[in-house]
């Protein structure tokens, strides 16, 4: 053998040993888990949806733990709505080696650092309630979205007040006058739920034959405090014209009727998304004329079924069809108040 | 053609890589010092964490000053203390190093032996307090409750004390020993009943004279938060309702005191409670000293909920 062959055998030995050495060291033995960790960001803790469905998922956890033996730990945390901790939280879980993210993105047009480095560590992602754009969510088979399909509520909302119109006109058209003057209550521009809500809601109305009128509209992110805030203004400014506010969720809605009782307004009707606690309490004191209510318990099932089957690398479970292999839409339903009460 | 030499220095360039790439890839030459994260299990004595959003923030900025990786752990059902032992054995064998318990029975649970240091919040002033010990008299707090209630309320007007079905923690057992204390002493009347809508809202309230009237008091925030909703449904039987009084400072419990559905109640310092129990953890694994501190007990109504101090308190901020 030449030296130059000798050569070129010795630093192939050397690479080849550098390439066995490097891998020891993450070589283990694959053993089945007894302990799931998942972290879960939440855009805002002080959202009321989101907190009610926070409640469930720990509920939807410790179900699973009970019923199979396997220990889930949930890290929970908020981002306050700053997409900046929302990406030193997704670091830190992956520091402390979280097997799965469930995400509640704040800003959904910036979702690419988030799977930048869940991807780089292998750690699935589950987005929920804020939808990432698809261009970011075709990134990797391993990012899933759990949500509702905003169309479909707005729909629904609007179709509440289309089937209630049709039976007792009187108790939408409020003056009598043939027109229902409606205001607006938005959610944050950046939401896409947000315009989907504000878009088709009015459009089923129109297309259910109700004659509607829009007095006025404003964005109150999603908040008690501002819908109560616009509320009041829109009282000043059209007294005695506002026969329906329509809200893009509970919160706002519910700041509605705080503004409304404080002057002592009545005969305005209400009606909200999201079916909270709260806004379902209005719904039974009748201050909230009606809601759209997603289907929570499937809505949190499915995240920690998700979850729980991404970490553990079985096959998604069957009880949560996927569509496209990605989205799961939870059902919704409209959860009205009785027409003899609110007469 | 490379001589000798030549081939020497290859060698040794190619070996001097080879260090290089040694010790730049992989821990085998040079070990950079591993930084000890505590992991910590905090297990509560009630089956859902609502009352504990304070107590989390608190926790959440000690986790992150100390380096300490904290789980937060509720029981699956509420008030069961064999389920709490059973717990916190399982943490301890999982590899926490240390726990913060909240005991839901006191002399049970603290009684448990345990490998792992373990953290309580005591309800109670004990003998032998233990290392790090964060203590809320919950005693005292139904004391204070109720003197400032006799101040408030009419002589004549009784008292229904409302306890909790679903199971009593070793908190409300002693918030509404203090308080029957107190009432006993100044020989006001005191009916202590199950708390069950039916029963007391429309059962025993009906049953009341047209302007007889009585005052509420609730052992823990899950009662407070339900009577105050139904009152606010139920006008008939909010009229008998000369007061409603009890503890525990969420969102919905200090919305309804804002609105005058609840008159008054007492709080602690939940978010300092939360971080100093953590900092009582780290101290006790590094065998630091570890005072024990004794928790500060407020009594708010309506008209002081939007003093600064108290705003700071019910509403922190990390």
């Amino acid at each position: 053998m030449s030296t130059g062959r000798k050569l070129r055998l010795l630093l192939l030995l050397i690479v080849c040993m550098c390439m066995v050495l490097t891998s020891c060291q993450s070589v283990g033995k694959e053993e089945k888990k007894t302990s799931l960790r998942i972290g879960i960001s939440l855009y805002r803790g002080d959202d009321t949806f989101i907190t009610n469905l926070c409640n469930l998922l720990e509920e939807k956890a410790k179900e699973y733990e009970r019923e199979n033996g396997i220990k889930v730990t949930l890290d929970i945390q908020d981002a306050k709505g700053s997409q900046n901790i929302q990406n030193s939280q997704v670091e830190r879980f992956i520091s402390l080696n979280c097997d799965v993210l469930c995400i509640n993105v704040v800003d959904r047009m910036d979702a690419s650092v988030i799977i930048d480095r869940a991807m780089t560590a292998g750690v699935p992602v589950i987005f929920f309630n804020r939808q990432p754009v698809e261009e970011d969510m075709n990134r990797w088979e391993q990012l899933y979205y759990v949500g509702v399909d905003a169309k479909e509520t707005a729909v629904l909302q609007g179709k509440m007040v289309v089937d209630l119109y049709k039976e007792h006109p009187e108790v939408i058209d409020r003056n009598g006058d043939g027109v229902v003057s409606y205001v607006m209550l938005e959610g944050e521009t950046s939401h896409q739920d947000s315009l989907i809500r504000t878009e088709w809601s009015v459009q089923t109305l129109k297309d259910g034959g109700v004659p509607v009128e829009k007095i006025t509209g404003g964005i109150a992110n999603w908040e008690r405090s501002q819908g109560s805030a616009l509320m009041e203004q829109w009282l000043l400014e059209y007294p005695d014209t506002i026969e329906l506010v329509i809200s893009n969720n509970d919160d706002m809605a519910l700041g509605a009727i705080d503004a409304l009782e404080r002057a002592q307004v009545t005969d305005v009707n209400i009606i909200g998304i999201d079916g909270t606690t709260q806004g379902l309490e209005a719904l039974a004191n009748g201050s909230l004329l009606g809601t759209v209510s997603a289907n929570k318990e499937a809505y949190a099932g499915a995240i920690v079924a998700l979850a729980v089957s991404c970490a553990l690398g079985e096959a998604l479970p069957a009880d949560y069809p996927l569509v496209d292999g990605k989205y799961y839409w939870a059902s919704q339903e409209i959860l009205i108040n009785q027409i003899e009460e609110n007469q | 053609m490379i001589g000798k030499g030549g081939r020497w220095l290859i060698i040794l360039y190619v070996a001097f890589l080879t260090v290089l790439f040694l010790m730049c890839s992989t821990d085998l030459i040079i070990r950079e010092p591993e930084r000890k994260i505590y992991q910590i299990a905090v297990i509560i004595e009630d089956n859902r964490s609502d009352n504990y959003s304070n107590f989390r923030k608190g926790m959440d900025q000690a986790a992150k000053e100390f380096n300490v990786d904290v789980h937060f752990i509720t029981l699956y059902d509420k008030a069961d203390s064999g389920q709490q032992m059973e717990l916190m054995e399982r943490e301890q064998q999982d590899g926490a190093d240390a726990l913060i318990v909240v005991p839901v029975d006191e002399e049970l649970v603290m009684g448990k032996a345990m490998t792992i240091p373990v953290v309580f919040l005591q309800p109670k002033i004990m003998e032998n307090p233990g290392d790090g010990t964060i203590l809320i008299d919950y005693e005292r707090m139904g004391k204070l409750l109720a003197n400032e209630m006799q101040n408030e309320i009419p002589t004549d007007c009784p008292v229904w004390m409302l306890t909790d079905t679903a199971g009593q923690s070793g908190m409300d057992r002693l918030f509404l020993k203090g308080a029957d204390a107190v009432f006993s002493e100044k020989g006001r009347t005191v009916f202590v009943t199950a708390w069950d809508p039916e029963t007391v809202l429309r059962t025993a309230m009906s049953a009341l004279g047209e302007n007889e009237k009585v005052v509420l008091f609730a052992e823990n925030p899950e009662i407070l938060t339900e009577v105050s909703g139904l009152l606010a449904e139920n006008p008939i039987a909010a009229e008998h309702v000369g007061g409603l009084y009890g503890r525990g400072n969420t969102v919905p419990i200090l919305n309804s005191l804002d609105s005058g559905r609840i008159s008054g109640i007492c709080v602690t310092d939940d978010f300092s409670i939360g971080y100093l129990s953590v900092r009582a953890a780290v101290q006790v694994l590094e065998r630091a000293d570890s005072i024990p501190v004794t928790a500060d007990i407020y009594y708010i109504e309506k008209k002081n909920l939007r003093e600064p101090d108290y705003e700071k308190l019910l509403f922190p901020i990390e």
